[in-house]
């Protein structure tokens, strides 16, 4: 982490989204899907649940990101940038989960077809309808959540999968290599977080995002158990 | 009704035992050397440490005999007499016996007289359990004072002939981790409702803790074999539980780094409380079991921009070893002796337990 946060208003900002992390960390590890992966009991076809219910948000995440981007106006160009950087990184990641579906056994047709759950629905409402305000610098917030999951899936999960699946290589592309470009994206957040954490109210409406995407998140994790 | 921390005292059994001898106190698992020791030792930086056993593996001294001299050495250090001891509070992970519980047995081999008595059950965080209970009854105004002790003696569980005792002589790594962390010693406090008549006392402000065992599968544990989750007690006979593995003191490494994050978490959690001033904090003393988890914590602190200046942290854990409960107060006892503190100067103490997770704080004020 040499990348740090510089100004004091970024500093509690940045106290505040950790807080936020940690209590995220700890309701994540509650989540049926999530407990059974982190206590070795996990099974091919949850895996494949979990493949196919990412990947339906996942591949409407480069529109809010991309959305995101469009909405900040002329005062905020540079931050403007650095969101397209990252949709650009990330449109298209939503090819490595179909594949690693199918390297593990599932068919490309059922994972393309399916619709979202019911928390994928909600997380994604939330963000469009966030990413089309102006100037939506609490996606910081959103950002820093999902971002940060992508490195636990990295650091934590992938080997999970490995140890109790047997399973190719190239059936956990998406956790492994989502989560090497986290590392740098988390940098990036940082230097986002110096430049629009500037006063309490930014940081209340960025802290506010984190908490509220925290939760459908963990709603989206929840219902890949639900046939709904 | 303010409570304050009037005396302590500790007791360390036998003499300090260096790295290289350790293996002759604790005897060679099947004649051989051990080939994670020197791995682990370094990563934890502790030097040396006190054993309960000799080299024979007999034990010299039981838990509540140190229990008892840690009690005694407070008490002679304070205004208060043995009689006058309205509550004794104490913390082990592993009594003597298994039953009655660990309090009875120190309040015997003090001979205390008609005390109210509380036994907390737990690995390192009972210590601070211990010291809640006696604080809140002293602050319901139920005692005017309180003698408060932990004690550990793990050195029994790390006997060679123990792990001898598995079924094909297997000895995982979970299994020897905790050979080489911990040790034995008592640390005890004396609370009391008014300061101390002369010289210095703590007040204690808070004592907190979070737990958080209904996220994390168990961590650290004695009862249950390598890959199962039978309890020792649902084997036919207690050797079978041995041959399996069951009684063996266990630790999911894997799951220990959970504990950094636990450990900031509730820090956040408490400052955002507003219950303290980081700047404020003058010495801090954190039971962290080795110098790796150490570094771990100060990095995650500074992620979230709180710096704590490396000369506030204090630890004696690579001289006294890790002692488990009685870690913080052996440390308090030690530091108060070698720190001249003046008035209005404030110790923040923590105790992170990987059993289950669960951490606990606590707010002290030096007055007069």
């Amino acid at each position: 982490m040499a990348e740090q946060v510089l100004t004091a208003s970024g500093q509690a900002c940045l106290q505040a989204l950790l807080k936020v992390w940690f209590d995220f960390d700890l309701a994540l590890s509650k989540a049926p899907i999530v407990k059974r992966l982190e206590q070795n009991r996990l099974s091919q076809q949850d895996y494949l649940k979990l493949l196919l219910n990412l990947r339906q948000q996942v591949i409407e995440g480069s529109r809010w990101i991309t959305r995101c981007a469009s909405s900040f106006n002329r005062d905020y160009a540079d931050v403007r940038s650095i969101v397209i950087g990252h949709a650009k990184d990330e449109h298209q990641d939503f090819l490595l989960l179909e594949s690693d579906y199918a390297a593990c056994g599932g068919e490309l047709s059922v994972i393309q077809s399916a619709s979202k759950n019911i928390g994928s629905e909600a997380l994604h409402g939330f963000l469009m309808y966030r990413a089309s305000q102006e100037n939506p610098i609490d996606l910081i917030g959103a950002m820093w959540i999902i971002e940060g999951l992508g490195n636990k899936m990295a650091s934590k999960w992938t080997q999970l999968v490995e140890e109790q699946l047997d399973l190719p290589q190239t059936a956990t592309q998406f956790m492994r290599y989502h989560g090497d470009n986290d590392e740098q994206h988390i940098a990036e957040l940082y230097k986002l977080i110096d430049r629009v954490a500037t006063d309490e109210l930014s940081i209340k409406a960025i802290v506010r995002t984190a908490k509220v995407v925290a939760r459908l998140y963990i709603l989206q994790l929840e219902e890949v158990d639900s046939d709904n | 009704m303010s409570v304050y921390i009037n005396s302590s005292g500790h007791f360390l059994p036998g003499p300090a035992i260096g790295n290289d001898e350790i293996e002759a106190v604790l005897g060679l698992v099947n004649g051989k050397k051990s080939r994670l020791k020197h791995k682990i030792l370094q990563s934890n930086g502790i030097k040396t440490r006190h054993y309960a056993i000799d080299k024979q593996q007999q034990t010299q001294i039981s838990n509540s005999e140190m229990a008892a001299h840690a009690g005694r050495r407070c008490l002679d250090s304070s205004y208060l007499a043995a009689n006058q001891v309205e509550m004794l509070s104490v913390a082990t992970s592993q009594g003597d016996l298994v039953l009655p519980g660990f309090g009875s047995m120190v309040q015997a081999e003090l001979d205390l007289s008609a005390v109210e008595l509380h036994t907390s059950h737990g690995i390192c965080s009972s210590s601070m359990m211990a010291l809640k209970a006696a604080f809140t009854n002293i602050k319901a105004q139920e005692s005017a004072n309180a003698l408060v002790i932990t004690s550990e003696l793990a050195s029994r569980l790390f006997k060679h002939t123990r792990y001898e005792q598995v079924s094909g002589n297997e000895v995982d790594f979970n299994a020897e981790f905790l050979r080489w962390m911990l040790s034995d010693g008592a640390g005890a406090l004396l609370l009391e409702n008014q300061p101390r008549k002369t010289g210095k006392s703590l007040r204690i402000d808070w004592i907190k803790s979070f737990s958080h065992a209904d996220v994390y599968p168990v961590c650290m544990s004695v009862g249950m074999p390598k890959a199962s989750e039978q309890s020792w007690q649902d084997f036919a006979t207690y050797s079978e539980a041995e041959q399996a593995g069951a009684l063996l003191l266990r630790q999911d490494v894997r799951l220990l780094d959970n504990i950094v994050s636990v450990g900031v978490n509730g820090f956040l959690k408490l400052q955002q409380q507003g219950l303290f001033n980081v700047p404020e904090i003058d010495h801090v003393l954190c039971h962290f079991s080795s110098a790796y988890f150490k570094s771990k914590i100060v990095d995650m602190l500074d992620v979230a921009g709180v710096q704590i200046p490396e000369h506030k942290w204090y630890t004696n854990l690579y001289e006294r070893g890790n002692t488990g409960c009685a870690s913080i107060f052996i440390m308090l006892d030690e530091f108060l002796a070698t720190h001249a503190l003046t008035v209005g100067q404030t110790l923040f103490c923590m105790v992170p337990e990987s059993g289950r997770f669960n951490c606990a704080y606590m707010h002290l004020t030096v007055v007069e």
